[in-house]
């Protein structure tokens, strides 16, 4: 009886685990619809991009924070170099505010927050604006063919 | 003092301590989960001042270090060694130093938490590349130079704005180490809401369910119990291998004690000495099922009870034997008193004619065996009806009392001595030889001889003595009681103050015998029987539900001559079977003529006596078919009594009565009990038989209205009747007190002189048709 009991537990939960795989990874696929899927890795204070050039169309942006700090990713179609407020800490989002393709709010460490855009062909700047964090380095380039 | 056994309580008081000490677990469990979630969060607020305080400390060292430079005079070290022992406090715990001397320092715990640890060992590490970037400008170093620690890559190239940089990242990092302490306080707090809803809901169902578990577990063990103590009035006592265990209400109320003084062996103070073993005994072996013992009361009365045992010595609840007791103290009594009633004359305390009959059997069956001779003696006084008459009934039963006393005086213990009725006394005398007999009555007469002082004069008595000797064997009762009446008729007739013993050929010269027979024979040819119907009326609507047959002969040469007379003489040889027949067909087609002629309502009943020699006769129910059957009557038109007598205690015949008589009532057939109270020996033998009622007997009912005793033991049959679901009629209702102290007494029915003598049936039919209007009212109402 009691091992009919366990057994039976074991069997329920295999498959609750089978039936939450499934969901989430037809849930990415449908989601990504064919969308190119683009990584993006921010930590103290650097950003990382993977793939960092790809073809136009509808992108899937994955960015996860690795902290330790909270950090914002912003994605602008870019010119040479990015404007900064008077302060000299922030880019000056404003001036940009035409070119910005995503925006992703600030988030605390281990999060992952996901954006789905179309991206023109052209040469991209992502970058935190959080105070500082862009002069310390966190920026990176991705281009869409 | 043992504390009372209180078998429902304990278990109302097991169930609620269950549910208390489980809200009291899971309380405590509630309040030690509070404790511990809300221990870490104790500093919460002086660790996000300290973290916020971060941020100005920045700003301000950057300003410092600017002044500085320009030639201020600042402390910019000051600032960084706060700066940086308050990360070092708020990472390790420790003190936080003051800053601008009006806040006190701080003491702070370590920090607890993966992110917050990692946030605050990054604005340590940036606290740290700040001071050494600060250092450098202040030093004139080259910035560049500074190795930086948190990854920073910093793309300005100025010392200031380098400075500034990284005071922006040291702020922005504090800020977010304390959102994430508050953040992390909140969750906490959330947590501990949810936590405690959960175990509060919890700890009601736990506690609802105990409950229940509890009552439904206690109430299936009190159950049994429950029904033994709480569906009886009975007086409930419960006794253990310890004694008393448990004590009802009742049973104190009974002993006008405290129910707490009878626990232990402190109920064996109450009852009685010769008792206690065999209580002792059930408790100890659970049996036997029925027990009766005394007990004393708080008038210090002994009443008997009478106790049902319950073994429930293996229930874990009871562990002992419960008896349900009654208190039949009175019945006890009653049934006494109507057993003395039965074999005893009431006037003089002798036995009567019922007893000296019973006893003379027994003396018979053993001279039978032992050969032993006995005597029969039958004393009547000469002369008595005259004091009677001339000095009243009074100085009468005083005269008889004292009679009875000198005769009682007189005889040897082993005697019995019986009063008849009347001045007709017998005496029974075992293991005796003519000599001693005859020198019996010679002193009985003497002693009669002396004069009785009564009602203010000296009476002297004379007795005629009749003596039989028992010497053949075979001889009943009947006949030595008969033969001693003879031998007294025949020392009557040879002068009074003479005793005769018995011979054979004094029946043949008194001969009155069998002329009676014979004339009763020649009777019932010449139809000078017929029958007269005495009315029965409802005490209460006084409406008549019926009508007694009595047998009449109107014998040509004797006159009327009285039931009493030859009903004994019929019965002896037989034609009392002849004379029930014609009394059953005459009845029966009286009864239907009746109901025919619309007179009577259908509820009527005609009553015939039926003696125990009828019954004993096979075929009597065939006679009784016959006679409802050739009269066109319904059987519950017709109604039979009986003596109690016929029915009780004569071995087989008392079964085959019984058995014709019960199939009668199946029938339909009505079964009253004739002169009820008289010869009966237990009240439980009628609980078994069909009767429909009982006739309450005349002697109860005359004294029923002045005699305090009779009254009571009319009380007591009625409701005997009653409690059985049986009607009551009182007989030989003589005057209106009698009349209304038996409609006080709850009486059924009546009958007697006073509401309609005997009559010939035509007369009664004009009595009926006189009533006949109130009947019909009656019929019209119900
Ligand atoms: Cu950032």
């Amino acid at each position: 009886m009691r091992q009919r009991f366990s057994l039976l537990g074991l069997l329920s939960v295999l498959a609750a685990i089978v039936v939450f795989a499934s969901a989430c990874s037809g849930g990415g696929q449908n989601a990504a619809g064919g969308a190119t899927v683009v990584r993006v890795n921010e930590r103290d204070f650097r950003i990382t991009v993977s793939p960092a050039r790809i073809h136009a169309g509808n992108v899937q942006l994955v960015v996860h924070n690795g902290g330790p700090d909270t950090h914002e990713l912003i994605l602008v179609r870019s010119r040479a170099r990015l404007p900064l407020r008077a302060d000299g800490l922030t880019v000056d989002e404003r001036v940009l505010e035409h070119v910005t393709a995503a925006s992703v709010d600030g988030a605390g460490p281990g999060a992952v927050r996901r954006d789905w855009l179309h991206l023109s062909p052209g040469r991209y700047e992502l970058f935190c604006n959080m105070a500082g964090h862009f002069m310390a380095g966190m920026q990176a380039e991705l281009v869409v063919e | 003092m043992r504390r009372q056994f209180q078998p429902f309580a304990s278990g109302g008081r097991r169930t609620i301590v269950g549910i208390l000490v489980t809200f009291a677990l899971f309380s405590a469990l509630s309040v030690t989960l509070s404790i511990w979630t809300t221990k870490g969060s104790q500093h919460r607020a002086a660790v996000v001042e300290v973290a916020a305080r971060q941020r100005t400390l920045a700003e301000r060292y950057v300003k410092e270090i600017l002044l500085a430079r320009a030639g201020a005079r600042v402390d910019p070290q000051q600032t960084a060694s706060v700066m940086a022992a308050s990360a070092g406090a708020l990472l390790n715990g420790g003190t936080a130093p003051a800053v601008w001397g009006d806040d006190d320092e701080t003491t702070l715990p370590a920090a607890s938490g993966t992110v917050v640890r990692r946030q605050l060992e990054q604005e340590r590490r940036l606290v740290s590349d700040l001071q050494a970037t600060g250092s450098s400008v202040l030093a004139g170093r080259p910035v560049a130079a500074v190795r930086l620690r948190a990854h920073e890559h910093l793309k300005a190239t100025s010392p200031i704005d380098r400075l500034r940089v990284l005071s922006a990242l040291t702020s922005n990092v504090s800020l977010n180490a304390a959102r994430t302490i508050a953040a992390a306080d909140d969750q906490n707090v959330n947590h501990l809401i949810i936590v405690q809803a959960v175990l509060g809901a919890l700890g009601l169902l736990v506690s609802l369910a105990l409950g229940w578990v509890l009552i439904v577990i206690t109430r299936r063990k009190t159950e049994h119990f429950r029904s033994l103590v709480i569906s009886s009035t009975d007086l409930v006592l419960v006794l253990g291998p310890d004694g008393c265990r448990y004590a009802g209400h009742s049973v104190g109320a009974l002993v006008g004690k405290d129910e707490s003084a009878l626990l232990g062996y402190g109920y064996e103070a109450f009852v009685h000495l010769d008792d206690r073993p065999a209580l002792r005994s059930a408790a100890a072996h659970g049996g036997p099922r029925e027990v009766v013992f005394r007990m004393r009361d708080q008038s210090g009365e002994w009443r008997r009870l009478e106790s049902h045992l319950t073994d429930l010595r293996q229930d874990r609840l009871v562990r002992g034997v419960v008896l349900n007791s009654r208190d039949i103290t009175e019945r006890v009594e009653l049934e006494r008193q109507l057993t003395h009633q039965a074999f005893h004359d009431t006037l003089t305390g002798l036995a009567n004619r019922a007893l000296f009959r019973d006893r003379l059997e027994h003396a018979l069956a053993h001279s039978e065996r032992s050969g032993q001779r006995l005597a029969v003696m039958l004393a009547d006084l000469d002369g008595f009806k005259q004091v009677n008459d001339s000095l009243g009934h009074d100085a009468g039963d005083q005269l008889l009392r004292e009679v009875g006393r000198r005769f009682s005086r007189t005889v040897r213990a082993s005697d019995t001595v019986a009063r008849f009725g009347g001045d007709e006394f017998a005496f029974l005398l075992e293991n005796v030889t003519n000599e001693e007999v005859i020198g019996l009555a010679r002193r009985l007469l003497d002693q009669l001889a002396l004069p009785i002082v009564t009602g203010g004069r000296d009476v002297a008595l004379g007795a005629s003595i009749g003596i039989v000797l028992h010497t053949a064997p075979g001889s009943t009762s009947e006949e030595l009681i008969s033969q001693a009446d003879v031998a007294m008729y025949a020392a009557k007739d040879s002068g009074r103050g003479r005793y005769e013993l018995y011979c054979p050929e004094m029946a043949k010269e008194v001969g009155e015998l069998l002329e009676i027979e014979q004339e009763l024979r020649l009777g019932l040819q010449r139809g000078e029987f017929s029958l007269h119907y005495q009315p029965e009326l409802d005490l209460e609507s006084e409406r008549i539900v019926g009508a007694e047959a009595l047998l009449r002969w109107q014998s040509p040469t004797r006159g009327l001559v009285s039931p009493a007379r030859f009903i004994p003489i019929a019965e002896t040889n037989g034609l009392i079977v002849a004379l029930g027949e014609f009394v059953l067909r005459q009845a029966c087609t009286q009864a239907a003529e009746w109901r025919k002629a619309g007179l009577v309502a259908d509820s009527f009943v005609t009553w015939v006596n039926v003696s125990a020699k009828q019954l004993d006769r096979h075929g009597f129910q065939t006679v009784v078919q016959q006679a409802l059957a050739e009269a066109g009557l319904p059987a519950g038109a017709l109604g039979i009594e009986v003596t109690e007598s016929t029915i009780i205690e004569r071995g087989a015949a008392t079964d085959h009565a019984r058995a014709e008589l019960a199939d009668l009532h199946r029938q339909g057939v009505h079964i009253a009990i004739d002169d009820f109270g008289t010869g009966f020996s237990s009240l439980g033998q009628l609980r078994h038989f069909p009767i429909d009622m009982i006739k309450v007997d005349y002697s109860f009912v005359q004294g029923a209205e002045h005699d305090a005793k009779d009254a009571a033991i009319t009380a007591n049959l009625v409701n005997l009747a009653h409690a059985l679901g049986i009607v009551a009629i009182a007989e030989g209702i003589e005057s209106p007190g009698q009349l209304s102290s038996l409609q006080s007494l709850g009486c059924d029915l009546g009958q007697g002189y006073l509401l309609g003598r005997p009559m010939p049936p035509d007369q009664l039919e004009g009595f009926l048709s006189q009533r006949r209007s109130r009947l019909v009212d009656g019929k019209a109402v119900a």
